[in-house]
């Protein structure tokens, strides 16, 4: 389909997806089943005749089944001199029960771009691989990295088409472009931020405390690592929808660095001695 | 009221400035003839302690439904005519006719009175936290008074002293608060006087969360950490609540314990020392190190949380505090203006000077900035 697209292969959009099947030049179309940038109707494979909107109203409403969307995380980001610390923490919840300890909610869109991801796993997963198709068209077609700031309204965009439809996805991208570091939230209500520190997640108000209060414009690469690993550690602490492990990332001038991946309940312990 | 009990007087007249006693052995013949025609304004109420004489168990005052009705306060109130009467009604129909009516205290409050309506939805924000550490315990709290999405008041203490070892920092409906904190102070202290002795905090704590057991389901919100020292020792009639400034802070409580006191009585062993118990009118009662309570609390707990540990200073607890109370302030909303400290010891409740907290704020900003300029400085020196 990339290929399809750099060399200019025009094809007409159909309104209904479903018609499609049968046709004679279905092997050159693309099949509408995901997001295609540029093009002026929105191509999402709706079911036909199903309304997003109403359909969740009837699960959000007292009286109908009540689907309780629980942006169960903490994750936080932060910019300083020498680049953007990402540390998340790593705990899948599904209502009252662990879905997974060990999940991965930092998205590598390229060597050069971070996504975090909170909120609906699906969603944010879905979405920013999404995200990282069209950051590699962008290079392919202008030879040049996508900025920061491209990025993310790339992905703001996307969410505006389904405004109102349900997504749940709160999301930080990071980078490092020409402008330098940069740090970008965006949200399901079509929400771009730009910021020197966020956390999203329902651990974030912990994860604020600590990094506001050792925030420094000019620590050292340690220091800022140590202050991302205390925001996550005392916030899976406190929140019982955040845990398992810190992932530590750091974005710097030629592309992100894996720091470390550390389980919380050790690093409580170290940083709480007098408490136990 | 104190003096009449202290004095063991076993019924009471009924006093306009009061509501009547809901007791079983309400004597209606023994009313004084105080009451003019009409409805007093007695709406307020009040607990009684055990203990006065076989009496009772606790007996709680409940709201007069004639109150209701009367009151000036109109929030859309429904007619209250057709509350409960019972027997002990009918008799004092018969002898005073001018007398309210009195229901004897169902279960919950809910059955005298539908909840009324309130004119506007009650917000509870604030940043209030408590935490024990070798030399006392810290309470400390912001001073920002928020309804509906507006600063009501931009000073009002949350942190309020109960007795000389007492404090409680409250959160929820100012109202609320004031009031069940006035009514905590005097029942601590008809039982100091009675027994000679400080209730501990565990108790008082005990004590409130009964006092509020009627009013759960309805929309009293309470929630309360009650921050004191447990002495052993007597403390006589005239220590009175003083503000103790220049004690130190980290007397041991081994020696406090047995100065000062005129009749010793004897201590109940490892009963002494700090003690933080968090009350809420939802009816949870826990004893804990450290609470935070308030729409500011998680900004709060986390630095708290990295903080406090058992073996630090005064001076460290004091600054964790601060900055918890200041980072809360920083991020919340609802939190904001200045910051109240207070340190019970052994020797009692110090309160430190109340600091605003946007002068905090420049502060750290000016020093940030110096300390750029320094490291630049530095760079270009090099």
């Amino acid at each position: 389909m990339a290929l399809l697209d750099v060399s200019g292969y025009k094809y007409r959009p159909r309104p209904n997806s479903a018609s499609q099947f049968g046709f004679k030049q279905t092997h050159f179309l693309d099949r509408s089943i995901h997001y295609s940038f540029g093009t002026k109707c929105q191509e999402f494979a709706v079911p036909v005749g199903v309304d997003p909107s109403t359909f969740l109203k009837s699960c959000s409403c007292e009286d109908g089944v009540s689907i309780d969307l629980n942006h169960g995380t903490t994750t936080l980001a932060f910019k300083f001199r020498h680049g953007v610390i990402v540390a998340v923490d790593s705990r899948a919840s599904a209502g009252k029960y662990i879905a997974s300890q060990d999940v991965d909610k930092v998205i590598e869109i390229n060597p050069y771009l971070l996504g975090t991801m909170s909120g609906s796993a699906a969603d944010c997963q879905y979405w920013e691989r999404l995200l990282a198709k069209e950051c590699r068209l962008y290079k392919l077609r202008n030879k040049e990295r996508i900025s920061v700031s491209a990025a993310s309204k790339l992905l703001c965009n996307m969410m505006l088409g389904y405004r109102g439809m349900g997504l749940s996805m709160g999301s930080m991208i990071c980078g490092w472009d020409k402008q330098g570091p940069g740090l970008y939230y965006v949200d399901d209500n079509g929400t771009r931020l730009s910021g020197r520190m966020f956390s999203t997640g329902c651990g974030n108000s912990f994860a604020y405390g600590i990094v506001d209060s050792g925030y420094r414009e000019d620590m050292t690469v340690e220091e800022a690592y140590e202050l991302g690993r205390r925001g996550i550690a005392h916030a899976t602490h406190r929140d019982a929808y955040s845990g398992g492990v810190v992932n530590l990332y750091h974005m710097q001038e030629d592309g992100w660095i894996k720091v470390c991946k550390e389980d919380v309940s050790e690093l409580i312990h170290r940083y709480k001695k007098g408490m136990f | 009221m104190a003096l009449q009990n202290v004095c063991g007087l076993q019924h009471p007249p009924l006093f306009p400035e009061w509501s009547a006693p809901l007791s079983q052995s309400f004597m209606p013949e023994e009313s004084t003839p105080l009451f003019g025609g009409g409805v007093q304004h007695g709406g307020a109420f009040s607990a009684r302690l055990p203990g006065r004489g076989a009496l009772s168990p606790l007996e709680f005052y409940m709201p007069i439904s004639e109150y209701l009705t009367q009151s000036p306060i109109n929030f859309g109130q429904i007619s209250l005519s057709s509350a409960p009467k019972n027997l002990l009604n009918n008799n004092i129909d018969i002898i005073h006719p001018s007398m309210p009516c009195i229901s004897l205290p169902p279960p919950t409050p809910c059955s005298i009175s539908p909840s009324v309506p309130l004119p506007f939805t009650l917000s509870h924000g604030t940043t209030t936290l408590g935490f024990a550490f070798q030399g006392g315990v810290i309470a400390a709290a912001d001073t920002r008074s928020s309804c509906a999405g507006q600063v009501a008041c931009p000073n009002a203490p949350k942190v309020l002293p109960i007795h000389s070892h007492l404090v409680g920092t409250t959160s929820g409906t100012s109202a609320d608060c004031a009031l069940w904190k006035r009514i905590l102070s005097r029942e601590l202290r008809l039982y100091q006087l009675r027994h000679h002795r400080r209730l501990s905090t565990g108790g008082a704590a005990k004590l409130l969360s009964h006092m509020l057991h009627p009013f759960k389901g309805t929309e009293l919100c309470v929630a309360a950490t009650l921050c004191g020292w447990d002495g052993g020792g007597e403390k006589d009639e005239n220590h009175a609540i003083t503000q103790v400034t220049e004690s130190d802070s980290s007397s041991q409580s081994a020696a406090v314990c047995k100065s000062k006191s005129q009749q010793v009585v004897t201590a109940r062993s490892g009963m002494c020392g700090p003690r933080v118990v968090y009350v809420c009118s939802d009816g949870l009662r826990l004893q804990g190190e450290l609470f935070s309570v308030g729409s500011g609390s998680p900004y709060a707990y986390s630095i708290l949380d990295s903080g406090v540990h058992w073996g630090m200073s005064a001076q460290e607890a004091a600054c964790v505090a601060r900055e918890a109370v200041y980072r809360a302030t920083h991020r919340d909303a609802y939190s904001g203006n200045n910051v109240d400290l207070y340190h019970v010891t052994a020797e009692g409740w110090r309160r430190r000077e109340r600091e605003n907290l946007k002068d905090e704020y420049y502060r750290e900003k000016e020093k940030e900035r110096k300390r750029v300029a320094e490291r630049k400085n530095e760079k270009k020196g090099v």
